[in-house]
């Protein structure tokens, strides 16, 4: 399944691709986040709930952050596992300055399996956007402070 | 009482039932009893690396956790029992849990037994498994291409079988005047009884006796399996199918939970019980149909039918499920020439290892294959030679004099009068008025189409020497012992195992007109291995023409033994006495009687029987029918498909039905609705869907449309009677003709309405956006 969604930063550009792959930041902006931690440079372990419709569950995985092309491009490759099933997920992360800060394009293709495929899978397009719109609104809530601390 | 045999007695089955007395797997509740939940396979494809049960062990209530290593040596794999012959089969053994690799989406790989079920399942979530994820493939034509990804890594092409019927020269199609040609699509679809599958196991230890209950369509069958993957001889092996709330052929399979459960009752030396949820039974229960076949109907321009060729590329799922092999192949290709004269016929069969769930029968298994690729074939030969499909159709059934009538696949059709049942269904829809309505309607923008499906079904199943011959592991002859008390009343055992039917209601018939005692008087037993020393089950509408027949003959017995005991007691040689109503009398004597009762006491108390007469009153009967019985008829459907949004809407339906002798009206008008409906299910809603990796997409009611009682007409039924001479009932089957019959029935209105667009076919289910695309790429077109 493939996912796009576009969120535009009030912030400088700098503060954004600092921001965004940031641990502490991501630490509070991923939803249902119950532990995030760094196994090595650009690799975390992380666990979260998920809820997709009436599929719960908690997922343990991997974030990787690759193919780093400061300021304006990453790649995200998250492997997670949980007893709805497991997620197997690659997104291109684009950022654009614009006259009021960055816009921010996240392209993302979604593998899934168990009841998360054969029951989540009509209702997971809707529940990924609200997941990862609430994502980046935290995320920049978290880097305006970082960034006004700075 | 008697004439009870084809008069509509409500069900007796109905108050039990009803009143929430009924007796389901579920409902089995035992001392000490645990519960177990099954994990199953997140992928269609991989390997598993490793598995962590330690966790789930830990928990508290539960009491086991098994893999497939667990139980090597223990529960031995599941074999198929069809072994098509001539078609290189390739059989696929089951583990009982999955091994080193699975195989489909939904795959077993390990067992939790707890004090409860809700403890079991919560326990699933602790049990880690590593999976390296593999290629899938999921469709039958693309695991074919070189290259594909290997479902069972010593199968190449993943090709199964592949099996070859008939012969036509290739210039029986080169040298005719005309020839069309189609690829059809019979979809996947998913059969949901209202019951899920369950089971209940109990083992003595001291005796080594296992009891299994479970939702089996066919005991006997699954107690001889389950013998040898268990190791625990038929002798010490009890099934029980108590009431089972539908099947539809989902529930003949052997599968491997049931088996697993058997062996947790064995080593836990507790109850084990296992009910399958609704959303595992989208996956973990035999799917059906998935067919690509690729059809050619020779003929000449007059509109006469001269050959056929047929190849179907069967989808069978990841494993040979147990009479997975037989439905495409014998079950279907046999068909293949449906109810019409056609000197040349071919068959060839692929069938295919896939990663999804295995295939196996449902209600009609391979007849509403056949019959809708020659149902549509026949409609787009008519549209080719510009004639009416009415008319082709006439000037092709097989007609009334012919009978019996060997086709080309070298089947003996039993008996049948095609055009009675066309005729009569043509009355009940008044078809020039109805052509007529059409076309003003059309005029106004309206689209009205009319779809036939003349129909004939194998049924019956059978003769065992042909079982034999087509590869069928078991027999399909069929057991009854009927049972006289002291006091008259009657008990039936049937081999026969039904599940929903009403069968406990017509076999009561059968025997109340033989032994002249009130149905209320007489009982049913079956489902169970212990009480019926062996039989075959109920599918392939064999109950009441195989399994009816062997009761018949069974209580015939009763009465012949019953008048020796008689003419003993009134004194006269046995021919003198008469039987009738429930009273033996003596020939051109009125008064001199005796009731059937007082003969059952007299037989039963053996005070005074002649000489070389035993006590008792009971006869079995071991009846194996001659051939296989052909049910026929026509219906007719009536659409109106709307232009603007692509939707369908069933203006009308008739079924005019000849199933032979109809031993009870109320329950063959049932099994019609039923069996229509189902159906009609298939052509316009109903479909499993897979994502490329091998994801069931449609795995709950959300996603997959199962057919609710608002989506219908009324469907108006009708009956003619011809009888089968194969058993001594005349009686034909009757639970597959209406899904055999009502798929091309409503594709072949859909494509009549749609003929000013040019749209000739659209595959299954014809969903409104189908539809409407059709038509809109029509109108892009012009």
């Amino acid at each position: 399944m493939k996912i796009a969604y576009t969120h535009h930063f009030g912030l400088p550009l700098d503060a954004v691709w600092k921001g965004i792959q940031d641990e502490e930041v991501l630490k509070k902006a991923i939803p249902g986040c119950q532990a995030f931690s760094q196994v090595e440079e650009n690799v975390y372990h992380a666990e979260m709930g998920i809820s997709v419709g009436p599929v719960k569950g908690m997922f343990t995985g991997q974030v990787r952050q690759a193919d780093q092309e400061e300021p304006f491009f990453y790649r995200l490759f998250v492997k997670g596992k949980g007893a709805p099933g497991e997620i197997d997920a690659v997104a291109e992360m684009k950022l654009e300055e614009e006259d009021t800060g960055v816009k921010l394009t996240c392209t993302a293709e979604v593998q899934v399996t168990g009841v998360l495929a054969s029951v989540g899978q009509r209702v997971m397009g809707g529940v990924a956007k609200l997941v990862i719109g609430q994502f980046f609104k935290t995320a920049e809530k978290e880097m305006g402070q970082m960034f006004s601390h700075s | 009482m008697a004439n009870m045999i084809g008069t509509p007695v409500k069900r007796k089955e109905d108050p039990r039932l009803l009143t929430g007395n009924g007796m389901f797997t579920d409902d089995m509740k035992l001392p000490g009893m645990l519960h177990a939940a099954f994990l199953r396979s997140p992928f269609a494809h991989a390997k598993i690396v490793r598995i962590d049960t330690e966790t789930a062990k830990q928990y508290p209530g539960v009491i086991a956790v098994f893999t497939g290593a667990d139980l090597i040596g223990k529960v031995k794999p599941v074999p198929t029992m069809w072994y098509v012959p001539g078609a290189d089969l390739k059989a696929k053994d089951r583990s009982p849990l999955a091994l080193e690799k699975v195989l489909y989406a939904g795959e077993a790989v390990a067992v939790v037994v707890a004090e409860d079920r809700y403890i079991a399942r919560d326990a699933l979530e602790l049990i880690s498994v590593d999976y390296e994820e593999l290629p899938a493939v999921t469709h039958q034509e693309k695991a074919l291409q070189e290259g594909a990804p290997l479902v069972h890594d010593d199968v190449p092409q993943n090709l199964a079988l592949l099996w070859k019927a008939g012969e036509v020269p290739d210039e029986a199609f080169e040298q005719a005047e005309v020839v069309v040609r189609q690829r059809l699509y019979n979809q996947r679809v998913i059969p949901n009884p209202m019951e899920t599958r369950a089971a209940v196991a109990q083992f003595n230890p001291g005796s080594g006796e296992m009891t299994i209950w479970c939702t089996s369509q066919n005991p006997h069958i699954h107690r001889m399996i389950y013998s040898g993957v268990l190791g625990i001889p038929e002798s010490k092996l009890r099934i029980v199918a108590p009431d089972v709330g539908g099947g539809f052929g989902a529930k003949i399979a052997t599968y491997t939970e049931e088996a697993v459960v058997g062996h947790a009752a064995r080593e836990l030396r507790r109850p084990v019980k296992w009910v399958e949820e609704r959303r595992e039974h989208f996956m973990a229960t035999t799917h059906a149909r998935d067919e690509v076949i690729e059809v050619e109907l020779a003929g000449k321009k007059d509109g006469t039918f001269t050959a056929l060729r047929v190849k179907n590329t069967a989808n069978l799922g990841a494993y040979l499920s147990t009479f997975g092999g037989g439905c495409p192949t014998i079950d279907f290709g046999l068909m293949i020439t449906g109810a019409y004269h056609i000197p040349q016929a071919a068959v060839v069969t692929y069938g295919v290892y896939t990663n999804t769930t295995p295939t196996d029968a449902y209600r009609g298994a391979g007849k509403p294959e056949a019959t809708f690729q020659i149902e549509r074939i026949v409609d787009l030969f008519a549209r080719k030679v510009g004639m009416d499909p009415l008319e082709v159709r006439r000037k092709n059934l097989i007609p009334k004099e012919s009978f019996p009538y060997t086709t080309a696949m070298g089947l003996l059709y039993d008996s049948g009068n095609y055009e009675l049942t066309l005729e009569k269904a043509l009355e009940a829809v008044d078809y020039e008025a109805l052509r007529k309505e059409q076309e003003e309607l059309r005029a106004q923008g309206k689209l009205i189409g009319i779809g036939f499906s003349t129909y004939v079904e194998l049924c019956g199943f059978g003769p065992s020497k042909v079982a034999g011959a087509i590869g069928f592991q078991g027999g399909v002859w069929e057991n009854s012992t009927v049972r006289v008390h002291p006091t008259g009343k009657v008990t039936v055992y049937t081999g026969t195992s039904p599940h929903g039917q009403g069968t406990a209601t017509s076999f009561a018939q059968i025997v109340s007109d033989k032994l002249g005692v009130p149905i209320e008087d007489i009982e049913l037993v079956h489902g169970d291995t212990q009480s019926i020393s062996m039989g075959w089950g109920t599918y392939g509408s064999r109950t009441t023409a195989v399994g009816g027949a062997a009761v018949a003959i069974a209580a015939d017995r009763v009465v012949a033994k019953a008048k020796r005991i008689a003419a003993h007691e009134l004194e006269v040689a046995t021919e003198d006495i008469d039987f009738a109503g429930g009273v033996f009398s003596v020939k051109g004597v009125p008064g001199r009687e005796k009731t059937f009762q007082e003969i059952a006491r007299s037989a039963n108390f053996a005070w005074n029987l002649p000489d070389d007469v035993e006590p008792s009153l009971e006869a079995q009967s071991f009846f194996d029918p001659s051939n296989f019985v052909y049910p026929f008829g026509a219906h007719i459907c009536v659409v109106e498909v709307d232009k603007d949004t692509g939707e369908v809407a069933l203006r009308k339906y008739v079924a005019v039905d000849d199933v032979g002798k109809v031993i009870n009206p109320l329950l063959a008008e049932g099994q019609v609705h039923g069996g229509v409906v189902q159906g009609i299910g298939q052509a316009l809603w109903e479909g499993a869907v897979y994502s490329e990796n091998g994801q069931l997409l449609s795995g709950t009611f959300m996603d997959y449309t199962m057919p609710k009682a608002r989506f219908f007409p009324r469907v108006e039924w009708h009956f003619t009677e011809t009888p089968s001479p194969v058993n001594p009932l005349g009686a034909k089957g009757i639970g597959e003709t209406g899904t055999t019959a009502a798929p091309p029935a409503v594709v072949n209105a859909v494509m009549d309405a749609l003929q000013p667009f040019g749209v000739d076919d659209l595959d299954m289910p014809l969903t409104p956006e189908k539809v409407w695309k059709a038509m809109q790429n029509r109108r892009e077109g012009i």
